[in-house]
C-alpha cells in the first residue's frame, strides 16, 4: 500500500510539475534531543543509552487544486515518557489531495474529525507522542454553503504502524439558515455515523463482543447576534468493558454570548463508557479514536499544572473503573476598554473560570457521585505603563487523588504574579512568582522564573520550583534560545518532576528525569 | 537516501515561493471559511497562529493590537488571527478573543483540527506570516519576545511600497 501510494505521489507531482504552473514546496523539520544525567536528588538513574531523540521532517507540495506530501519520523530512541511503541523510523504520512471550491478527495494519510471529535478524531500532537492519522481515502463535497458531506475509510496509525482496525464513517451538515435564506442566523443540523471493525478474541466473542461496532452522533448549532448554542449527542454503540457489554454515550452542550468586550461560555458534558480505542491490546496513551478532553482551564504556570485534570472517560484501562463523569465549566472574559474608569489609559482584561466534575453515581443516569475535580480561577491583566505589564492569577484547585473511588479530595490555593518590563523596545525582562499552599499531598510549594529577552533573536531563562513543605527538592531549569525567522534553536538543562504533560486536554504520564535538552524547529 | 535528498533539493529549486493554500476553517460564527478567500481583498496581511494556552502568542497579538492604530496610519493591511485551539477550547477561544477586543480589529479564524496550521507547516505557535497583496509569504517568524512585532511592521511597510 505504502509503495503504491509513494509511486502515485511521485507520478502525480511529476505530472503536476510538467504543467505550466510549477507550484510550490513547503516543509518543516523538528528535532527534540535529550541527554540524561544521573541525579540522586531527583531519584533518577538513566538507562545505559543516555540519549533520547524525536525527529520529524514534513514536506508538502501545492500546485493549484492539487497537493501531495509526506512525513518522516525517527525516534533514536524516543525521549523519556513517550509511548513505548514509538521507535526507530518510518515514513509515517503520505498523501495526495485534490480540492476545489466544492470537492475534496484525499488518498493516503489524513486527519479529520466529526463534530467535537467525541465520536471520531484523527490528529497529531507531538508533545503527547500522538499521531492517529488514518491511512485510506476521504471524499468531501460542499453544496453552496448549504450542505457539507464527507465520507472516509481507513486504518488508524498506532505506534509506527497502521493498525489492523478499520474505521469507516460519514458526516453530514445541513445549514437550515442558508437554505431558508436567513443571513444573520447560523442554524445547522449535523450528524455522523462511524463503523469500527477490529478482530476480537474468542473470550470476547463468547462474552457477547462483536468485531463491528456502530456509532453515531447528532448535533445542532445556533448563533445569532453573539448568542450561541451547540448541542451534541454521541452513541458509540455496544462494546465490551472488562468482558461486559456497555453502550458508550456522551452529551455535550455549549452556550454563551460574545459581544461588546464580553465573552461568556457555559459548557456541560456527561460521559459514559466513552473510551474508544484503536486496539484493545495496546496500553499506549496514543491508542485513541474518540477525542474526550478535559473541559477545564489548561494552565501554563508551573504550580498550576501539578495536578491537571484527567477526565474519567469510562474505560477499563484508566486508573479506576468509573463508568464516566458529569460536570461543566463557566468561563467569563471581559475587556475594560481604554478610557473607562476601571480600564484607565490602557485598558484592563479580566477572566474567571469555574469547573466542576463528578463521577456518575449510577450507570445510565445523570446523577453526580463523588467529586473528581473542581477549580475556581480568576486572572487580571493590566498594562500599567507603556513599559510595565502585570498579570495576577488565583486558582483554587480541588482534586480527587483516587480518581473518584473514594470521597477524599485535596485542596490547594495557588497564587501567580507575572511581571513584564520593557526596558527598551527590544530589551525586556519577565518575572514569574508563584506560591501554592495546601494541607495535603506534599504541602507547600514556591516557584520563580526569570526570562531576559533580547528581540528579535535571543531569550535566556532560569527557573526553580521548590517544595519547601515536605520534600525540600528543587526542580531547577535554565536555558537559552535563538530565533531567526522561522528557525528556533533552544538548549537547556534541568531537573523535571514526574507528573503529566497535557496538551489539548489529553495528558500523558511522564517519569521524573534530569538532563540537558536541545531542540530545533524550522520551516520553509 | 542520498538520491532521495538530492531529489528534494532539485525539487525545491524548481518550485515557486510559498503561498496560502486552500483549507477549510471556521469563522467566528462557526461557518465554513476557505482560506483562499483571504486573498480576495488584495491587501497585505499579518497572519498569526495562536492558541489560548500559548502566552507568547497572546502577548504578540496584544502588542500588534496596541500598535495597530499607529501602524495603519502608515500602511494599509489586515491582521488575521488563526486560533489553533481544538474543539475542547474552541468556544473558549471565541470568548477569549472577544474579551481582548480582537474581534473589532482582527479577522478571526478557527482551525480546530489544525488543517491550516499543517498546510502552512507551522510546528509550534506562535508563528506569524506576513503576506503581500498577492498572498505570497514575504516574512515569517516563530516564537515571540517583546519587540518582535517591530519586524512585522517593517515587512508590512516593504509590501506596501
Amino acid at each position: 500500500m505504502k509503495k503504491i501510494l509513494a509511486l502515485s505521489i511521485l507520478a502525480a507531482v511529476s505530472f503536476s510539475l510538467s504543467a505550466q504552473e510549477r507550484g510550490y514546496l513547503t516543509g518543516s523539520f523538528e528535532s527534540n534531543d535529550h541527554f540524561y544525567v544521573a541525579d540522586e536528588g531527583n531519584k533518577f538513574t538513566p538507562d545505559d543509552d543516555r540519549f533520547g531523540s524525536n525527529n520529524y521532517l514534513k514536506l508538502d507540495y501545492y500546485n493549484g487544486n492539487f497537493s501531495a506530501g509526506l512525513q518522516l519520523e525517527s525516534y533514536m530512541p524516543a525521549i523519556i515518557g513517550y509511548p513505548d511503541d514509538l521507535n526507530k523510523y518510518a515514513l509515517s504520512n503520505m498523501y495526495v489531495n485534490w480540492k476545489d471550491e466544492d470537492f475534496q478527495i484525499t488518498a493516503g494519510t489524513f486527519y479529520d474529525q466529526f463534530g467535537s471529535g467525541l465520536l471520531f478524531r484523527s490528529w497529531e500532537d507531538r508533545l503527547l507522542g500522538l499521531n492517529n492519522a488514518v491511512m485510506g481515502a476521504r471524499f468531501a463535497y460542499n453544496w453552496d454553503d448549504k450542505i457539507a458531506f464527507k465520507a472516509l475509510w481507513g486504518t488508524p496509525r498506532l505506534g509506527m504502524e497502521f493498525s489492523d482496525t478499520q474505521v469507516r464513517g460519514a458526516d453530514l451538515s445541513v445549514s437550515l439558515a442558508n437554505i431558508i435564506g436567513l443571513d444573520d442566523i447560523v442554524l445547522s443540523v449535523e450528524g455522523s455515523v462511524l463503523n469500527r471493525y477490529s478482530r476480537i478474541s474468542i473470550d470476547a466473542e463468547e462474552a457477547g463482543g462483536k468485531p463491528n461496532t456502530y456509532g453515531w452522533s447528532g448535533r445542532l448549532n445556533f448563533d445569532y447576534d453573539g448568542f450561541f448554542v451547540k448541542g451534541e449527542y454521541v452513541d458509540l454503540g455496544k462494546k465490551l468493558v472488562a468482558l461486559t457489554p456497555k453502550r458508550g454515550n456522551a452529551q455535550l452542550v455549549e452556550m454563551g454570548y460574545n459581544g461588546r468586550g464580553l465573552g461568556v461560555t457555559l459548557t456541560g458534558r456527561r460521559l459514559e463508557w466513552m473510551g474508544q480505542k484503536i486496539s484493545t491490546n495496546s496500553l499506549s496513551s496514543a491508542n485513541l479514536i474518540s477525542y474526550v478532553p478535559a473541559m477545564s482551564t489548561q494552565y501554563t504556570y508551573m504550580l498550576t499544572t501539578l495536578h491537571p485534570y484527567n477526565p474519567q472517560v469510562g474505560d477499563e484501562s484508566t486508573f479506576s473503573f468509573n463508568s464516566g463523569e458529569i460536570g461543566g465549566q463557566l468561563d467569563a472574559f471581559y475587556n475594560f476598554r481604554r478610557g473607562t474608569s476601571l480600564g484607565g489609559k490602557r485598558g484592563m482584561k479580566v477572566h474567571a473560570n469555574f469547573s466542576t466534575y463528578y463521577t456518575l453515581a449510577q450507570e445510565g443516569t445523570a446523577q453526580a457521585g463523588n467529586l473528581l475535580f473542581r477549580d475556581f480561577s480568576f486572572d487580571l491583566e493590566k498594562q500599567w505603563t507603556k513599559e510595565f505589564k502585570m498579570v495576577i492569577l488565583y486558582s483554587m484547585q480541588e482534586y480527587n487523588p483516587t480518581y473518584g473511588n473514594y470521597k477524599t479530595t485535596w485542596l490547594s490555593n495557588i497564587f501567580v504574579a507575572d511581571l513584564l518590563y520593557k526596558w527598551t523596545p527590544r530589551f525586556s525582562t519577565r518575572l514569574e512568582l508563584q506560591y501554592l499552599t495546601t494541607h495535603e499531598d506534599k504541602k507547600d510549594w514556591m516557584a520563580a522564573l526569570l526570562e531576559v529577552n533580547f528581540a528579535p533573536h535571543w531569550s535566556v531563562w532560569a527557573s526553580d520550583m521548590y517544595n519547601h513543605g515536605m520534600t525540600k527538592v528543587h526542580y531547577y531549569n535554565a536555558g537559552v534560545s535563538y530565533t531567526k525567522g522561522r528557525t528556533r534553536l533552544a538548549a537547556g538543562y534541568g531537573r523535571y518532576k514526574d507528573g503529566f504533560i497535557c496538551s489539548g486536554g489529553v495528558c500523558r504520564q511522564i517519569p521524573q528525569y534530569t538532563g540537558a535538552n536541545f531542540s530545533i524547529t524550522t520551516s520553509f | 537516501m542520498r538520491t532521495f535528498l538530492l531529489s528534494i533539493a532539485l525539487f525545491i529549486s524548481a518550485v515557486c515561493a510559498a503561498q496560502v493554500p486552500s483549507v477549510t476553517v471556521e469563522n467566528v460564527k462557526g461557518e465554513s471559511f476557505d482560506t483562499k478567500a483571504l486573498l480576495k481583498e488584495g491587501t497585505p496581511m499579518i497572519v498569526s497562529f495562536w492558541s489560548t494556552s500559548c502566552k507568547p502568542c497572546i502577548r504578540e497579538l496584544d502588542a500588534i493590537y496596541d500598535a495597530l492604530p499607529d501602524w495603519l496610519e502608515e500602511a494599509d493591511f489586515r491582521v488575521v488571527a488563526v486560533s489553533t485551539d481544538d474543539s475542547r477550547l474552541l468556544a473558549k477561544a471565541k470568548s477569549f478573543a472577544e474579551g481582548r477586543g480582537w474581534g473589532e480589529d482582527y479577522t478571526l479564524l478557527f482551525d480546530k483540527n489544525q488543517d491550516f496550521m499543517r498546510a502552512m507547516n507551522v510546528s509550534v505557535v506562535p508563528h506569524v506570516f506576513v503576506l503581500d497583496g498577492k498572498g505570497k509569504i514575504v516574512y515569517s517568524h516563530t516564537s515571540y519576545v517583546p519587540g518582535n512585532e517591530l519586524e512585522l511592521f517593517e515587512a508590512i511597510k516593504k509590501c506596501s511600497k
